[in-house]
């Protein structure tokens, strides 16, 4: 009979419920939506920040200390490098998966040939890397310095074409020397004489426009610096510092071992630091400060705004559905009335009307939930052009919203209307 | 009797005496507009209040000069083009070769705040310099001679003239800069020492400004203080403007299309709750029609009702979302949020515009209904 | 002429003639009962001379105009300004006091009047009680606003649907002993029930069946009195 009723109550008022449904529906994929973009946000946007570029510069070891106290003159003999042959090991750390882009870079004097002394760097342009996790990777200067301007020619592009022999020069050395994209110039360095071809000359808006920039084994050629690098930026998606990131980070050694534990498996930016000085020899990983704590910065508020917004839409939501919870069992005194009369208790009224409210309820947040996965992959990916991740704890969030705001929507309205008599119901009042 | 008192009378009347239903329909309302309010209030500061956070990214243009020389004259004068709230910081720089041990080490000369608000990344271990005397050193100079804050140390200076003897200066280490950069390279002293230890007056090499404003803003400033200021060169940093449009127009976006969403949503279900406020009264709507009320009338009269509570909601909403945006800028950006007093009207039109609508489909269809049917039935 | 005369007027529901070629008339001044058993076609056919709905054949004749192919605005200002309506289950604004209920009527019709509100709930004897809320009144004091109601624009018809169904033996026999002040001053009155004791009191019966008219029957003695049937 319980079910009987119920069932009828759908059928006679199935616009009414159709209308909670949808209330219900829009809530729940309102909250859907919110919680899934805010819990991802903090992840899209730490990958726009970096257009920034590097976080992360890795060095050889006392190389100042060798520069100044030896002060060999000759920066191409200097003592200190890291190996090219290591490289790949940046992808091996314990939060491999959070560096997203690297590339090595390899500064070496040379001549063009007419005399002229250039700053020449080997770096990776998009670097191809086929990972031993089956991962691949194109890394290199093509997304680490995403400001510069091409302002002739294009990327180069070091996947396509076979030919090494190639590089890119700075406006500032570029206007200088008269060199246009497509012109091949003769590079003469410790190492040897190299024919390049300028495929694109770029605006750095910096110090980088008087430079020029080939791939890292033409570097090395010129230079006769075969497998050593300088050093390597590398972009890390990284988790804001707190005090236990900045203890860490003056020296880990003081830690204890839970919170060494702690640091270790954070995305700390210190913590990728030291992991990476771990796998390439001599090495010392610092932040980039303006990046790095910008990043924090930016990527708190960021996430504190979408908080805030989310809470509102959420209290938005749940008044909302209350409210119309509240007016549909408002709207039922006459039948509250009549079932009372008829000698209903009390306890078996509030049972159906909130299996009624329930059901609905259910139904409603089901769909919502689903139009709110698409409503957050909206947001994804006309804002972000990638899809938001879908996190299981979202579930049960807005599975209990739901049923607490149906709850507080119905309760106090039905114990509002049992408190009635039922004659004065019954008689229109 | 006015006919018009009346239609007020019953208006009110129906507004006053059906307390609790128009409370709810009014705290719907209120809901809906103070989301709208809020948001958009959120959306349009978000620039703003999100461009000053950028600014921890440091400096966004730079001063340089043909003439290797700025004067802080020059300086002055291109400063003024730039509204004195967008300017975060200013940091002169004059770069020297001094030695430390005999050893060559660059010198800058700064001015101490005026760096420390352009820079806002650098991060120091022990104190910026206050007064005189007093130095702060890079990182890798602190390791390369073992320099602690609170040490003494002596730099020397070279004159170009060959026949004057090196000046000798004491400083005491305050800080220890750690920045990740070439800056960890360097010393930093005030300009008074630097005057001191050179005995020359000193000049600016180059000027780093940190400027709140767009990239578009920031090119207009630059052709400004070049033409106005034809002895100096602004030039923007494009690493820094160029990311910040980068990131600040998908987070511009992002707020926008939740805040459209938010909205929608919020006006649905404002929506709906006036749609079950009005359907409950199918049976009023049916006696008024078998008095002999036309449909116009009706509607005139649900509405009316509806477009004071879309009002009254809306003036609510406008307030309480005020409340809540700034609160928001309080708790995530520590300053309070621009007023903007034309989004009240705004908000008290849409409020009204959604409660119409959403009454008017509801009323629609009960003045369509059969009077006797709704009289009889349930 | 008669004031309203129904002639051959059907109303079919898909199989279900409610209505099935009635022919009624009523006079001007006149005081009918309309009875019949449920489902005789009572309702169908006080909606219908209340220009609430529609025939779906025939013609209705009100004060010699065929009211039967009327637009639904049209009607609507028929029913403002011919008919007085009294319903079973009163139908007054809740959030309305008496007065202003009946001032709802003549906002509808022209201009509403306080002063003259007034005096119609005074004719039914509620001046005292003018500022109450339905909820605030008895059965038979919400009937009697209704009444008030109806009257307040003076239709050419007040037409009343089990005006005394709701309400116990006193107030029944306010309400019959008002209709009868108001057939004394010529207001016509049309009166659908299924109470007998309220039948008779009319000046002439029709019985319906089956969406037919059945019989008719004159009262002889009319008074204007109800008769109790009195267990003794």
């Amino acid at each position: 009979m319980f079910i009987r009723m119920i069932g009828k109550a759908f059928f006679r008022q199935w616009k009414k419920m159709t209308m909670i449904a949808l209330t219900i529906a829009l809530g729940a994929s309102l909250a859907t939506a919110m919680l899934s973009v805010m819990i991802d946000v903090e992840d899209k946007i730490n990958q726009e920040l970096k257009v920034y570029g590097a976080n992360i510069k890795v060095v050889p070891k006392d190389t100042s200390v060798i520069d100044e106290l030896y002060d060999v003159g000759d920066e191409n003999i200097s003592g200190a490098y890291l190996k090219e042959d290591e490289l790949g090991k940046i992808k091996t750390i314990f939060w491999a998966f959070n560096i997203v882009d690297y590339a090595p870079f390899i500064n070496t004097d040379a001549k063009l040939s007419d005399g002229t002394k250039v700053d020449v760097t080997g770096t990776w342009f998009n670097h191809h890397m086929d990972l031993p996790t089956g991962e691949e990777l194109d890394a290199g200067i093509a997304s680490l310095r995403s400001w510069w301007d091409i302002t002739e020619g294009e990327w180069l592009d070091e996947q396509g074409n076979e030919d090494p022999y190639r590089a890119m020069a700075g406006a500032g050395i570029a206007e200088r020397e008269g060199i246009s994209a497509g012109d091949i110039i003769s590079v003469e360095g410790a190492g040897g004489s190299v024919m390049l071809t300028v495929v694109g000359i770029f605006d750095a808006g910096g110090e980088e426009d008087d430079i020029i920039y080939v791939p890292v084994d033409v570097a090395q050629e010129i230079g006769g610096l075969e497998g050593r690098i300088d050093s390597i930026e590398v972009s890390a998606l990284t988790t804001p510092d707190n005090d236990l990131a900045r203890k860490a980070a003056q020296d880990p050694s003081s830690l204890s071992v839970a919170q060494y534990e702690t640091w270790y498996c954070t995305a700390y930016v210190s913590s990728i630091c030291y992991q990476i000085e771990e796998v390439i020899t001599d090495s010392v990983a610092s932040a980039v400060r303006q990046v790095a704590d910008s990043e924090g910065q930016i990527l708190k508020k960021t996430k504190l705004l979408m908080i805030l917004i989310t809470i509102l839409s959420m209290i938005g939501a749940a008044l909302g559905i209350c409210n119309l919870v509240t007016a549909s069992v408002m709207e039922r005194s006459q039948e509250i009335g009549l079932m009372k009369a008829i000698g209903a208790h009390n306890g078996a009224i509030t049972g159906l009307i909130l299996a009624e409210i329930m059901c609905t309820a259910v139904a409603g947040g089901v769909t919502g939930f689903f139009a709110g996965l698409g409503f957050a992959q909206i947001i994804g990916h006309s804002v972000f052009a990638s899809s938001i991740t879908m996190r299981p704890m979202v579930i049960p969030l807005v599975a209990v919203l739901v049923v607490l705001v149906t709850l507080i929507g119905s309760i106090p309205a039905i114990r509002l209307l049992l408190g009635l008599k039922p004659t004065e119901v019954l008689h229109g009042k | 009797m006015k006919k018009r008192k009346m239609y007020i009378r019953m208006i009110t009347a129906s507004l006053l005496r059906r307390r609790t239903r128009m409370i709810i329909a009014l705290l719907a309302i209120t809901i809906g507009a103070m989301i709208l309010s809020g948001l958009v209030t959120i959306y349009i500061d978000v620039p703003r209040q999100m461009g000053a956070q950028f600014r921890n990214y440091g400096a966004n243009m730079i001063f340089t000069s043909a003439e290797g020389d700025i004067s802080p004259e020059d300086v002055r004068t291109a400063v003024s083009v730039i509204p004195s709230e967008k300017l975060v910081g200013l940091a002169p720089y004059r770069y020297e070769t001094v030695r430390i041990n005999d050893r060559p080490v660059m010198a800058a000369a700064t001015d101490m705040e005026g760096a420390k608000a352009a820079s806002p990344f650098w991060a120091v271990d022990g104190e910026w310099p206050e007064e005189g005397g007093q130095i702060m050193i890079g990182k890798n100079v602190a390791a390369t001679y073992n320099l602690k804050p609170g040490k003494k140390m002596t730099c020397s200076y070279l004159p170009e003239q060959e026949d004057v003897m090196d000046n000798y200066m004491d400083f005491t280490v305050t800080g220890i800069l750690d920045t990740g950069g070439k800056e960890e390279d360097y010393v930093y002293m005030s300009f008074e020492d630097m005057e001191e230890l050179t005995g020359e007056s000193t000049a600016y090499d180059i000027c780093e400004l940190s400027v709140s404003a767009a990239a578009d803003e920031l090119e207009t400033i630059s052709q400004t203080i070049n033409s106005s200021a034809p002895s100096l060169t602004a030039r923007l940093i494009k690493r820094v403007t160029q990311s910040e449009t980068t990131v600040l127009s998908k987070l511009q976006a992002l707020v926008l299309l939740v805040t459209v969403v938010v909205l929608a949503l919020t006006m649905i279900c404002v929506g709906t709750t006036m749609t079950a406020v009005v359907a409950e009264r199918r049976k009023e709507i049916g006696l008024r029609k078998a008095l002999g009320a036309g449909n116009a009338s009706i509607v005139g009269e649900f509405m009316g009702e509806g477009m004071i509570l879309g009002a009254a909601g809306g003036l609510l909403g406008s307030v309480f979302g005020f409340i809540f945006a700034q609160s928001v800028s309080m708790n995530v950006f520590n300053s309070s949020i621009i007023l903007m007093p034309w989004l009240v009207p705004v908000t008290i039109a849409a409020s009204i515009l959604v409660t119409g609508l959403a009454c008017l489909i509801p009323i629609k269809s009960a003045t369509k209904v059969d009077p006797a049917l709704v009289l009889k039935g349930e | 002429m008669s004031l309203l005369e129904l002639k051959n007027v059907s109303k079919i529901y898909g199989d279900l003639h409610a209505l099935d070629h009635v022919n009624i008339k009523v006079e001007k001044g006149e005081w009918l009962a309309i009875m019949g058993p449920s489902g005789s076609g009572k309702s169908t056919m006080m909606n219908i001379i209340g220009a609430l709905d529609k025939a779906t054949e025939g013609e209705i004749l009100l004060d010699g105009e065929d009211i039967a192919k009327k637009s639904a605005a049209a009607l609507t200002d028929i029913r403002r300004d011919k008919i007085g309506l009294i319903f079973q289950q009163f139908h007054l604004v809740s959030y309305l006091t008496a007065v202003e209920n009946v001032m709802l009527a003549q906002y509808y019709h022209s201009l509403p009047d306080e002063k003259e509100a007034l005096e119609a709930l005074d004719r039914v004897g509620l001046a005292g009680r003018a500022k109450h809320y339905p909820s605030q009144l008895s059965g038979g004091e919400q009937q009697r606003v209704c009444v008030a109601r109806a009257l307040i624009n003076y239709p050419e018809i007040i037409l009343a649907d089990e005006p005394t169904g709701n309400l116990d033996e006193a107030n029944e026999e306010i309400v019959v002993e008002m209709f009868n002040k108001l057939h004394n001053e010529g207001t016509t009155l049309v009166v659908v029930t299924h109470n007998p004791e309220v039948a008779e009191v009319a000046q002439r019966t029709i019985v319906l069946r089956n969406g037919r008219v059945d019989h008719e029957t004159v009262n002889e003695n009319f008074t204007g009195k109800i008769k109790h049937i009195t267990l003794m």
